[in-house]
């Protein structure tokens, strides 16, 4: 099954793409996929099939997820952005 | 004037109390019992005011404090310690304001032999106070008055020599506008109006060197901590930091839909992405700089377009959102060109944006008479924020700040001010982010992103960020505490990702630098104590229960770009008491008998 992955700061600049298309019915898989496809980010934010500290996911816009075995559905966009928020 | 109150380590055991009127200096004694109790920084300042009857007085008057207060932490080699708090009842809100700022005038000033400087007073012209080793002297400011922050320290540089560290008003805060800064160095205690204060006292500058350092107690052990944060700070939790700076904020708020756009009548902004350090980093010159004694390496200075001899502008997220979406303004030499301008005439960027922001609604709305001030419009923007500075036209009403402007117009205008207590709200949609609605409220300086950390409990997990339930009060408490805490011993806070156990490990800073026996429970303590301290002198100035709320924009009126975004006022009230009860207080939010009286 294929998502859509939006890349926020950090994570953009280290995949070198805002958006992309992961495959994977879970967060871990889809987090795994990633790591496969783009190296640089998984050393500086993926291990395991989870986010480093220091990074978040977001499923939808709408809740920020971090159980590896949280589902992911057909047409969900996974957002992927630093912890941080402070400014 | 050497200090002749020898403290414990890690302070000198005494303030310098200056009459810029008279021209007389004291060393007023500082005891060990009060620096344990609010340690420096924001704590200490607020204890000052107490203790200088700062709440009894007019911000702007010649009797009102100003005070510039350093930390223990302060001169140690302890990452991220170089800075000071001004603090005053705010001009702007006429309730308690601490700004902090970051620069070696924090190190210069400690060395003068005390551990906070404070004016009061009113010279007879505009002049500029010089302080060497503690002993003091006022000059005419000359041909400094009216001068741009940067051009006036520089000037004063020139004349004075390199050792003195300067900092200074621009002509916003000799006009007096309620939400001027003071500036060294490129960095501004920016919000709350203490450039007004000190510009009310006819102070256009203030130099200070000394060479007078405060022992450390166990310095090779505190050496050895100093590097192992360094080496921390140099890791994940700092990259974002690191690499784009604040600003990467901008993309995600947007994409959550808490991105304040026109007057926070939004919380999406079209052009987003051209503002964005991700794209403004392709497309213009960017250096990077540190504060005073940092490593981490935060700002991020942007070139204009086409590369046009003009110096780099320092982007931080609060000037983009402000002076960007906020305005909706999309375009970036735009944004920096404001940012530069607010720089130069000492305006805190997010009192500017917020109030100008609101200005251009009221145009929208007919409720102004200033056709040519319209969202979007970059020269409108411009000449709104001249206007400002020198308090001419438009300016001089908008120079008073959205809550007085909203007033003065009348009709529904405070419905859709933006600000807290009087103080413009930061680039977080409240709407959208209910903990920080929560922490907005409550906030004894008024809307505030850096005395409360609620942001993060809307950033996780914990809580669902548009409909949180009443344990989110708890988690908006700790924010709080621990922000409390780093401004008062003083650190940056974009050292809190580093920390394992942050109150464990301040504990051990503190005891290193002071030679107490600082626990966790007793720093946990101290914050609560602070941030009671804040609220007894906002209770002092007047404060209300019904100010712990927010516009009434922001209440039953969903975000029209997320209409599950609404904030109800029941919800908010019953966040306000559970907050209030979490700090056991009453639920109104009045501190105890005996949570006074431990104020001392």
């Amino acid at each position: 099954m294929s998502i859509t992955v939006e890349l926020f700061g950090i994570p953009r600049q280290r995949a070198g793409i805002a958006k992309t298309q992961a495959e994977g019915a879970r967060l871990d898989e889809v987090l795994l996929d990633l790591a496969r496809r783009f190296p640089r980010l998984a050393e500086a934010c993926i291990a395991n099939g989870r986010l480093q500290s220091g990074y978040l996911a977001n499923l939808n816009g709408q809740r920020f997820v971090s159980d590896p075995s949280t589902a992911l559905a057909a047409g969900d966009s996974l957002l992927i952005l630093s912890a941080d928020a402070g400014g | 004037m050497p200090s002749h109150h020898p403290g414990p380590p890690g302070y000198h055991g005494c303030y310098l109390r200056i009459d810029v009127g008279k021209q007389c200096a004291e060393r007023v004694g500082l005891a060990e019992v009060e620096l344990r109790k609010f340690l420096g920084g924001s704590g200490l300042g607020v204890h000052l005011m107490l203790r200088e009857g700062s709440h009894q007085v007019d911000p702007l008057s010649p009797e009102a404090p100003l005070a510039f207060v350093f930390s223990p932490l302060v001169g140690s080699p302890l990452t991220t310690s170089a800075k000071f708090a001004v603090v005053s009842r705010s001009p702007l809100t006429e309730r308690i304001n601490d700004s902090l700022a970051s620069s070696h005038f924090a190190i210069a000033g400690k060395r003068a032999g005390c551990d906070a400087i404070v004016l009061v007073g009113r010279a007879d012209t505009p002049s500029i106070l010089i302080i060497d080793e503690g002993q003091i002297r006022i000059e005419a400011a000359g041909e400094l008055w009216g001068l741009s922050c940067r051009d006036a320290e520089t000037q004063l540089r020139a004349r004075l020599g390199n050792e003195y560290q300067i900092a200074t008003i621009g002509p916003a805060g000799e006009r007096l506008v309620r939400y001027a800064t003071i500036s060294h160095d490129g960095r501004h205690a920016g919000r709350g109006g203490s450039g007004a204060v000190l510009g009310s006292k006819h102070i256009k500058a203030i130099a200070v060197r000394g060479s007078q350092r405060a022992r450390l107690a166990e310095p090779a052990q505190l050496v050895a901590l100093a590097k192992q944060l360094s080496d921390k700070s140099f890791g994940p939790a700092t990259a974002k930091y690191r690499e784009l700076g604040t600003a990467a904020n901008l993309l995600v708020f947007n994409r959550l839909g808490a991105l304040p756009t026109r007057n926070f009548q939004q919380g999406t902004f079209k052009a987003a992405e051209a503002l964005s350090p991700e794209q403004m980093t392709q497309t213009r010159a960017k250096t990077r700089a540190s504060c005073a004694a940092c490593t981490i390496g935060c700002e991020h200075i942007y070139g204009f377009r086409g590369g046009d001899n003009q110096p780099g502008v320092r982007m931080e997220y609060e000037n983009l959102f402000a002076l960007g979406p906020l305005c909706g303004i999309s375009d970036p030499d735009v944004v920096l060109g404001a940012s530069r301008v607010c720089d130069e005439l000492g305006l805190d960027t997010i009192s500017a944006g917020g109030t100008i922001a609101f200005a251009m609604e009221c145009v929208e709305r007919g409720l102004l008479d200033a056709p040519w001030l319209k969202f979007g419009d970059g020269n409108a923007l411009h000449r709104a924020l001249h206007e400002v500075g020198r308090r001419e036209g438009l300016g001089a009403l908008m120079a008073e700040g959205s809550r007085r402007m909203a007033k003065s117009i009348g009709s529904d205008a405070l419905t859709f001010a933006p600000q807290v207590k009087g103080l413009e709200m930061p680039g977080y949609e409240p709407r959208a982010l209910q903990t920080m609605a929560l922490g907005f409220a409550v906030g004894t300086r008024g809307a505030d992103h850096n005395r409360s950390g609620a942001y993060e409990v809307d950033f996780s997990e914990r809580v669902d960020r548009r409909q949180p339930g009443l344990e989110a009060a708890g988690m908006a408490v700790e924010t709080e505490d621990k922000a409390a805490l780093m401004d008062s011993l003083i650190l940056c806070k974009f050292l809190r990702g580093v920390f394992t156990d942050f109150l464990a490990e301040a504990a051990e800073m503190l005891n290193l630098v002071t030679g107490w026996d600082t626990t966790p429970d007793e720093l946990r303590a101290t914050a609560r104590r602070i941030v009671t301290a804040k609220k007894h002198f906002n209770i002092l100035c007047g404060w209300q229960p019904a100010e712990d709320t927010l516009p009434e924009r922001f209440l039953n009126h969903p975000l029209p770009d997320d209409p599950t975004a609404t904030l109800t006022p029941e919800r908010l009230q019953g966040l306000v008491a559970a907050y209030n009860t979490a700090r056991g207080w009453s639920s109104e939010g009045w501190p105890t008998r005996g949570q006074i009286a431990e104020l001392g």
